[in-house]
């Protein structure tokens, strides 16, 4: 009996391993070609390189232009981050533990923007960016996610209905003011939400194409995502510094990934479960 | 007892109780302020502004000019809208039940006491947390005619090697192939939360019953799961029928019109021709689009699925 339960518990972990091999192949033969020299691109199809070589990453790091993108991206994505978390950690407290009028239609009208997609504001947020004289900027590209989104007020403010009242009014009595109890109280308490926040902000703007596509065109202003895409158009692509300019591009968040894994989970799960 | 606290109570109330919320308030107001100034100015006006801008010629340049219903009655003299219509609808078609059927299988397969199922949920949402620019021109180079990988097993198996993405045939169905392999992750997770809600005692019930894990899962899980499910195919389909980095990576439209989904030819309508009135019109469409699925899918899908949990 032990015996059986055990082999088909081996057998459950091979098959669930395999699984994961076919489908992360892609990216094992990404990082294979961009270790690769040149001419055994073109020639072997082994996984494991006969020459390892980072001549591919100097490429790309320089003269493809990536440092640029990936010190870009970092700046736009996490300021963008830093903006989201304050403001709707602000918004989702008021929201969920404040009283005052046309609180729950307010609300409710941010729910109800949520299922518009991102078309319909392009081009009118294009516009007041243009009339801002904010095209071609770092500030163009921030400003409009700066101040935060419905979905990550709406996190919030599930996150601080589900904290004690006593604690709310505890805090009321020893005479803090609404502010006080959020910056001193509340929002220490908030910590979990706001890691989940802020790996979901972090992934969707380190990722995201259509706003910084419209809104930059100088290269010295390119995000990843933008300077990446140029490629596509490219006749005679060297494959293996292309490889490693994608590795580059995705490594951060590979890393983040794994040191953050749970709050990713739980950001999936919110996204999905009470959308 | 309670005469001596009674007036202690009624005394304090009416003192503080006016001041403390109108101080409620104003914090109120003040906390939400630059979230509600970020969703002003750029969800609120935008979204009114495309409705309006949808009934004008406008440049950029120069100032808007109402034309009425004329965007919308051009836009449906349009073949290639009419293309992109369709190749969007018929991305998600494929896409939506492939990806969200697959991914329950394997949410399935996961869902069990397993000592690594922490590192094996977090290695299947890899590709989501990639960009879409670049696993688009991963899976570009695997799909190269030449020297790519995926041609390279079908010669080595004594086939021919495939166009895959210059054929107008093939161009659309690899695009939706690598749509559903970097969102499967995603929706592994999403379902893996629903099952593991179901309640342990309904399959000890059932193995007591002399029921097999086959009979389990149509018996149990799929009645157990149906609102994830459908609940994951409404949110799946709203998400695809929006697609864009990807199509715009790999093949951007081509070749021909064959990957030209609707909102890559919106984006070049607006700025690669500068029909921005059109552009914003596009952008109603798309949005009604969305409502009328969603509705669609409720009506016809949503009455079969147990609520009862």
């Amino acid at each position: 009996m032990e015996k059986t339960i055990s082999a088909k518990r081996l057998l459950l972990y091979l098959l669930i391993i395999g699984i994961l091999f076919l489908y992360l192949f892609p990216l094992f033969w990404q990082l294979s070609t961009s270790l690769k020299e040149s001419d055994e691109v073109f020639s072997g199809y082994n996984l494991i390189p006969k020459k390892v070589t980072w001549k591919n990453y100097r490429i790309a790091w320089s003269q493809f232009n990536v440092k640029r993108y990936l010190l870009n991206t970092i700046l736009v994505s996490s300021i963008i981050m830093l903006g989201t978390l304050i403001c709707c950690s602000m918004a989702g407290f008021a929201f969920g533990q404040l009283q005052f009028p046309g609180r729950d239609f307010l609300f409710f009208l941010y729910l109800g923007t949520m299922m518009v997609p991102g078309a319909v504001t392009l081009i009118p947020s294009y516009y007041i960016i243009l009339r801002l004289n904010m095209a071609n900027t770092f500030a163009g590209l921030i400003l409009p996610f700066f101040f935060g989104s419905a979905f990550g007020t709406f996190l919030l403010r599930q996150f601080y209905m589900t904290l004690p009242k006593d604690l709310f009014e505890a805090a009321t009595i020893d005479g803090a003011g609404y502010f006080q109890i959020w910056l001193k109280v509340m929002f220490p308490l908030s910590k979990p939400a706001v890691a989940t926040l802020g790996v979901m902000t972090l992934v969707q703007h380190w990722n995201s194409l259509l706003w910084p596509l419209v809104i930059t065109q100088s290269p010295a202003l390119k995000v990843l995502a933008v300077g990446l895409s140029d490629f596509r158009l490219f006749r005679n692509i060297q494959w293996n510094s292309l490889m490693a300019a994608v590795m580059i591009a995705i490594l951060p968040m590979l890393l983040i990934l794994f040191f953050a894994q749970k709050y990713f989970v739980k950001g999936i799960q919110f996204s999905g479960i009470n959308r | 007892m309670g005469t001596t606290i009674q007036p202690v109570t009624h005394v304090s109330m009416p003192k503080r109780a006016p001041k403390k919320r109108w101080r409620q308030w104003v914090t109120g107001y003040s906390m939400i302020l630059p979230n509600f100034i970020g969703f002003f100015i750029f969800m609120l006006i935008p979204i009114i502004a495309t409705i309006g801008l949808g009934f004008t010629e406008w440049d950029l340049v120069n100032d808007p000019r109402w034309v009425g219903l004329a965007n919308y009655k051009h836009l449906f003299k349009d073949r290639i809208f009419w293309l992109s219509f369709k190749k969007t609808i018929w991305f998600t078609l494929i896409n939506v039940p492939v990806q969200s059927f697959l991914a329950l299988l394997i949410a399935v397969l996961l869902n069990r006491k397993l000592k690594a199922l922490n590192l094996f949920r977090t290695l299947f949402i890899i590709p989501w947390v990639c960009m879409s620019v670049a696993v688009g021109l991963t899976w570009t180079w695997l799909f190269n005619t030449q020297f790519g990988y995926i041609n390279h097993v079908l010669t080595s198996l004594g086939l021919e090697r495939i166009g895959w993405l210059t054929s107008d045939k093939l161009a659309l169905y690899a695009v939706i192939f690598v749509n559903i392999w970097q969102y499967l992750g995603w929706h592994i997770i999403l379902l893996l939360a629903g099952l593991q809600i179901v309640p342990q005692e309904l399959y000890e019930a059932a193995t007591v019953d002399g029921a097999n894990n086959w009979m389990k899962f149509w018996k149990i899980t799929i009645p157990m799961i149906s609102p994830f499910f459908f609940f994951d195919l409404v949110v799946n389909m709203i998400m695809t029928l929006q697609i864009f980095d990807l199509p715009f990576a790999m093949t951007n439209g081509g070749p021909g019109n064959a990957t030209r989904v609707f909102n890559l030819y919106l984006y070049q309508k607006g700025f690669s021709f500068l029909l921005m009135g059109e552009a914003c019109s596009m952008g109603v469409v798309l949005f009604v689009l969305i409502m009328v699925a969603t509705f669609l899918v409720f009506k016809f899908l949503g009455s079969r699925v147990n609520y009862e949990m």
